[in-house]
């Protein structure tokens, strides 16, 4: 069994840890419920106690995964180059150790780096949302990344398509570390076909499980992968998300773990922005602009905020400048334009393609929206 | 003795003169046709054997022969029954020989002796042109010969008339050559649009330019309404071009009751559910003209173009880009023209569009780029039709007419011609880039290095802006134009969905 020396940490923890993840009574669900049952406040941060309660639980019901099965799952772990972190032991990230357990953080977790290396210990900001986000959505997930990894802090989100995959490309485009946390095993291609993009961030922040490799996507997974990612951030932002969303989980989560939530407002008439907007009804802080959520993390923001509202561009002429006033984050029609402004259809789209072509307008299957 | 008749099969469109020969000999009796006349013969044989006996000549007893050369092309219907008919009378003595020589007879015949009409007389009709023959068919099938000028038409209704007629007994009637068109007579008026600035604007320059056109927009808000307003803003065909239109139409068995040759632009709109044989032609033995080809010189409309199967999609290709489509069947392959303009309509979005429309814009998207390999490259022009707002209902007045737009469409078209004798749609690249103002190019260039057109995409929109051009009577494309040209294309980047990473600060 050399996999359980490369796992990091005791290898004879490591063996035990493993035969309990193996078991695939464990879930955690039950690891929550056995933990309260079995041990108090300080027990339950001490990896040898938790292990062995739930050994024993285990033990009595007799499930426990023989050897043969140990033995499989750990060298699939060895081969996914995946090291395995304990509640209680050095490396298991602290933000996660303080939301546990009460709030049923994993007794352990799996991260999968360049070089084995474990999680950075750096400030951590969640930056969550719908999977199908509008172009605005996706702009402010981008920028959101971008800023925060500049500043050095790492930028958690859960690889998603939409606004966490948004999130995590900001965070690369400035070089700085971002961590995604998945609702599968290793070595399982979901979302499908974006294996580069996970490998661009295992590079640089890691990917964390607490799933075993090749456990596939199931619904019930996506729950427990947001209480691990609200419990490694400092604070969770939500971009985007519709009504019921995994995101406003993530962020009920998160208030549950005792950190800030942030939701950048949005139109009344947007369905993405119901959700954020129900956050802050329910006192979530909202994001007025990008800068806030350095402050929320206690950084100074060296650069002075952003103006609302930009300059208008030079050498617009009268109708591209007009339509250019008059757009927003929601689409709008040429024709709705057109007669608004009271001109010509012909007029309205030429400068709108102009607009478009400045990268001032961004032309979305609705309409037309700013980008400035 | 051999009696001989002429007449004309059509293949395809392609008129192919046929002498009927008749032989009355010697032998077992009998009635035979030879000549490549396929299965059809047989019934032919009763048909003409009992028409005859109307006009008193039976056929008892003796061997008759008779022959359909050339023998090698194929002859399908019953177009030959009166000339087999006329070949036999004159083998028997009944109408004398050579009366025959300078008709061509076309008709099927009923059991009484009557005349019946059939298809593909107009093709027919025109190969006989300038010639000094006359054409003798079914009454019905009068006006539709007439449609050719310098040919002398003779209608027969009955054999018994026919045998007067050529035995010099009685005089033909007269012809009145149906004069005058039908144009703009009954077909809806884009007045009846209102609202719909975008749409009626791609609209006008989709007919002036002969650009395809996609309309995008939920159920209800009148993409079917606006298609079917295209023709009424296309000029008018020129005779050659509606005598090519109804050649096709002929040949299908739609040119039943023409008054006077029909100038308006077609518009056909066929089901997603048909099959190929059906859009593009086909049949038994020789193919049969399509909805593709019915659609000769004006709009293919699909509409629901996301339900349309692709197979059917990419069965367009081909033809929309060379103007033909040439069908093989077992006895011939035939080619039919196809010179049209595609007007597609779809839903913006999966769940159809609307007010309550909540789909993502990657997955609008994702929806779109279901085109994007048969026919996305084709279309220039894809607006979004809305729908109308309650208020905007009730208020305002009716859109403009069809006739104020079909002026400033005319004259485009007018404009364009003079420079290179086709629409801008056919324009080739390097002569379009010849009447661009640099500053357009540089325009369209931008735009292509932005990723948001393709080098295809470029000239495709160059022709779109030339259009504007003509529309505005400017001589040089300007950049607004290009501009323009750009906006209408917009909504069809859809095979590009894009990424957060192009997504600028």
């Amino acid at each position: 069994m050399s996999w359980a020396a490369r796992l990091g940490g005791d290898p004879g923890l490591a063996l035990r840890v493993v035969r309990l993840a193996a078991t695939p009574e464990v879930t955690p669900e039950l690891v929550r419920r056995c933990i309260a049952a079995r041990l108090d406040a300080a027990e339950a941060t001490d990896a040898e106690a938790v292990v062995s309660a739930l050994e024993e639980a285990l033990c009595r019901r007799g499930r426990l995964a023989d050897r043969a099965v140990t033995d499989r799952v750990g060298r699939s772990l060895d081969s996914a180059n995946a090291t395995m972190f304990v509640v209680g032991q050095s490396g298991y990230p602290v933000r996660l150790a303080n939301a546990w357990p009460e709030l049923g953080a994993p007794p352990w977790i799996f991260v999968r780096r360049a070089r084995r290396a474990g999680l950075r210990d750096a400030p951590s900001v969640a930056v969550v949302g719908t999977r199908q986000p509008t172009w605005d959505g996706r702009r402010t997930a981008v920028r959101l990344g971008r800023l925060l990894a500049s500043r050095g802090v790492v930028v958690v989100s859960g690889m998603a398509r939409g606004i966490d995959q948004a999130a995590h490309l900001g965070a690369l485009e400035a070089g700085g570390p971002t961590v995604g946390v998945l609702g599968t095993g290793f070595g399982v291609d979901y979302p499908y076909g974006d294996g580069a993009l996970r490998e661009r961030v295992a590079a640089s922040g890691g990917l964390v499980t607490e799933l075993l490799p090749g456990v596939g996507p199931k619904p019930r997974h996506f729950p427990w992968r947001n209480r691990i990612l609200s419990g490694l951030a400092d604070l969770t932002v939500v971009v985007e998300a519709r009504e019921r969303s995994g995101a406003l989980q993530t962020a009920r989560l998160a208030a549950a773990q005792g950190r800030d939530v942030l939701a950048v407002p949005g139109s009344l008439n947007q369905p993405t922005a119901r959700g954020p907007l129900d956050l802050i009804r329910d006192g979530a802080q909202p994001l007025t602009r990008l800068d806030d959520v350095l402050e929320a993390l206690g950084l100074d923001p060296a650069q002075p905020c952003q103006a609302l509202e930009s300059p208008e561009p030079p050498g617009l002429d009268a109708p591209a400048g007009a339509i250019l006033r008059l757009l927003g984050p929601v689409p709008t029609s040429p024709g709705d334009l057109a007669a608004t402004l009271n001109r010509p259809i012909s007029e309205i789209l030429s400068a709108a393609a102009e607009l478009t072509t400045r990268g001032l307008a961004q032309s979305t299957p609705r309409g037309l929206i700013a980008t400035a | 003795m051999v009696a001989r008749a002429s007449t004309v099969a059509v293949v395809g469109l392609e008129p192919v003169p046929v002498v009927v020969e008749a032989h009355v000999g010697a032998g077992l009796p009998g009635f035979s046709v030879i000549g490549s006349s396929g299965p059809a013969a047989g019934q032919a044989v009763h048909r003409v054997r009992t028409a005859l006996r109307a006009v008193g000549v039976t056929l008892a007893s003796r061997k008759f022969l008779v022959s359909l050369a050339p023998a090698d092309v194929p002859k399908v219907g019953a177009r030959f029954d009166l000339a087999m008919a006329s070949a036999i009378l004159a083998e028997e003595g009944a109408i004398p020989g050579d009366a025959l020589a300078r008709c061509v007879l076309l008709g099927e015949l009923s059991l009484d002796g009557a005349v019946r009409p059939v298809t593909g007389v107009l093709p027919a009709a025109s190969s006989l042109a300038g010639s000094d023959r006359r054409l003798l068919v079914a009454e019905e099938n009068v006006a539709e010969a007439a449609l050719v000028e310098d040919l002398e038409v003779v209608p027969v209704s009955a054999l018994a008339e026919l045998v007067h007629l050529l035995r010099g007994d009685q005089l033909p009637r007269p012809v009145s050559t149906p004069v005058g068109t039908s144009l703009g007579v009954g077909s809806p008026d884009l007045g009846d649009v209102r609202g719909q600035a975008e749409a009626r604007r791609a609209l006008e320059i989709a007919a002036a330019g002969g650009h395809h056109l996609l309309l995008l927009g939920p159920p209800g808000c009148g993409k079917s309404m606006l298609a079917h307003r295209l023709p009424s803003i296309l000029p008018p065909l020129s005779r050659a071009e509606a005598l090519e239109l109804a050649a096709v139409r002929s040949v299908a068995g739609l040119l039943s009751d023409p008054c006077g040759l029909d100038h308006r632009p077609p518009l056909r709109a066929p089901h997603h559910s048909m099959s190929a044989a059906a859009l593009l032609g086909g049949g038994s033995g020789v193919a049969r003209p399509g909805e593709l080809s019915l659609a000769h010189r004006g709009c293919l409309f699909l509409d629901e173009l996301f339900e349309w199967p692709r197979h059917l999609l990419e069965s367009l290709r081909e033809p929309l880009e060379e103007g033909l489509v040439r069908v093989a069947r077992s006895r011939a392959t035939v080619t039919y023209p196809a010179l049209v303009q595609v007007v597609a309509a779809a839903n913006p979005c999966p769940c159809g569009g609307g007010d309550r429309c909540s789909c993502s814009d990657d997955a609008i998207w994702a929806y779109r780029s279901r085109l994007s390999g048969p026919l996305a490259d084709r279309f220039d022009l894809a607006p979004n039709v809305s729908r109308l707002s309650a208020s905007s209902l009730l208020a305002g007045g009716e859109g403009e007419p069809s006739v104020a737009v079909a002026a400033r469409v005319i004259a485009a078209r007018e404009m364009a011609a003079e420079r290179w004798g086709t629409t801008n749609r056919e324009a080739r690249p390097f002569a379009l880039r010849a009447v661009t103002r640099p500053a357009a190019l540089r325009t369209l260039a931008d735009a292509v290095e932005a990723g948001e057109l393709t080098g295809r995409g470029f000239d495709r929109a160059l022709r779109v802006a030339r259009t504007c051009a003509d529309l505005e009577g400017s001589e040089l494309v300007e950049p607004h134009h290009a501009f323009e040209a750009l906006a209408h294309r917009m909504q069809l980047r859809a095979c590009a969905a894009p990424t957060a990473v192009e997504v600028a600060g």
